[in-house]
């Protein structure tokens, strides 16, 4: 039998799942993620410290770094990065991400169009990295855990990422089209 | 009738979306728009816009992760 015709292939790997069934599971692991660690789930916060561990690994010192003075972020660094939770998570999400692709065979890697689109994935790459340090988090840890926390800090950031979608989608036409 | 080709390659959401939709703006009724995309959020997006303009829309798979919008422009 060809697997690419079973009804079960089709809906659980092939075709994408709702808006919906989506929402439902993200509340689900929020949830499982809050009474198991304690936290609320954070996704850039754990980047930062992948960029502190690399830094170390080519000789670099963190430690008279303010954002990672504090006691705990030193602990954390210390444990290395197989000891910590939140990079195991971030892992998780991108083999599961592979993983997802491949069940449904859409596995590509794209070509680059032009330098400009390089120039743009670095510039915003840089300045959503730089925004969630400054923000205290990102839209996971900042907006979807903050709001999950019943925190109007997660509903101002809402409002501001809202502001800057808008920004964000007009020099996109204007630079890209 | 026409037949006009559109390659968004490579190219992430929403551009695939305003380039179809710039190119249906200058088609003729009867005229054919086949949108080349290989990001699988077009493959949501631009279907449903060009339906709720009540054109009609078929999606194929041409390879790994690579599909062709093919849009008959209605009215």
């Amino acid at each position: 039998m060809d697997i690419r015709k079973n009804e079960f292939y089709k809906k659980w790997f092939k075709n994408a799942w709702t808006y919906v069934v989506g929402a439902i599971l993200l509340s689900v692991f929020q949830i499982i993620t809050l009474a198991v660690t304690g936290n609320p789930w954070g996704v850039s916060g754990v980047l930062a410290n992948w960029g502190a561990w690399l830094y170390q690994a080519v000789g670099g010192s963190v430690d008279k770094w303010y954002y990672f003075s504090s006691e705990g972020a030193q602990k954390t660094l210390e444990a290395g990065f197989w000891n910590h939770g939140g990079s195991m998570r971030n892992l998780g999400i991108i083999f599961g991400a592979l993983l997802a692709t491949l069940f449904a065979s859409q596995f590509k890697i794209k070509k680059i169009k032009s330098k400009k689109q390089v120039l743009a994935a670095v510039l915003g790459g840089l300045l959503m990295g730089y925004g969630a340090r400054i923000g205290f988090g990102c839209n996971i840890g900042a907006l979807y855990s903050g709001i999950a926390s019943l925190s109007l800090s997660g509903w101002v950031f809402a409002l501001f990422l809202f502001l800057g979608a808008m920004v964000g989608s007009k020099l996109l036409v204007k630079f890209f089209m | 009738m026409a037949e006009k080709i559109v390659d968004a390659l490579g190219e992430a959401c929403p551009v695939p979306l305003i380039k179809a939709q710039n190119a249906i703006k200058e088609m003729n009724v009867g005229d054919i728009l086949i949108l080349q995309i290989d990001h699988s959020c077009a493959m949501k997006n631009v279907p449903e816009w060009a339906r709720k303009e009540g054109h009609n829309v078929e999606i194929e798979e041409v390879d790994d992760g690579e599909w062709e919008i093919i849009i008959e422009k209605v009215k």
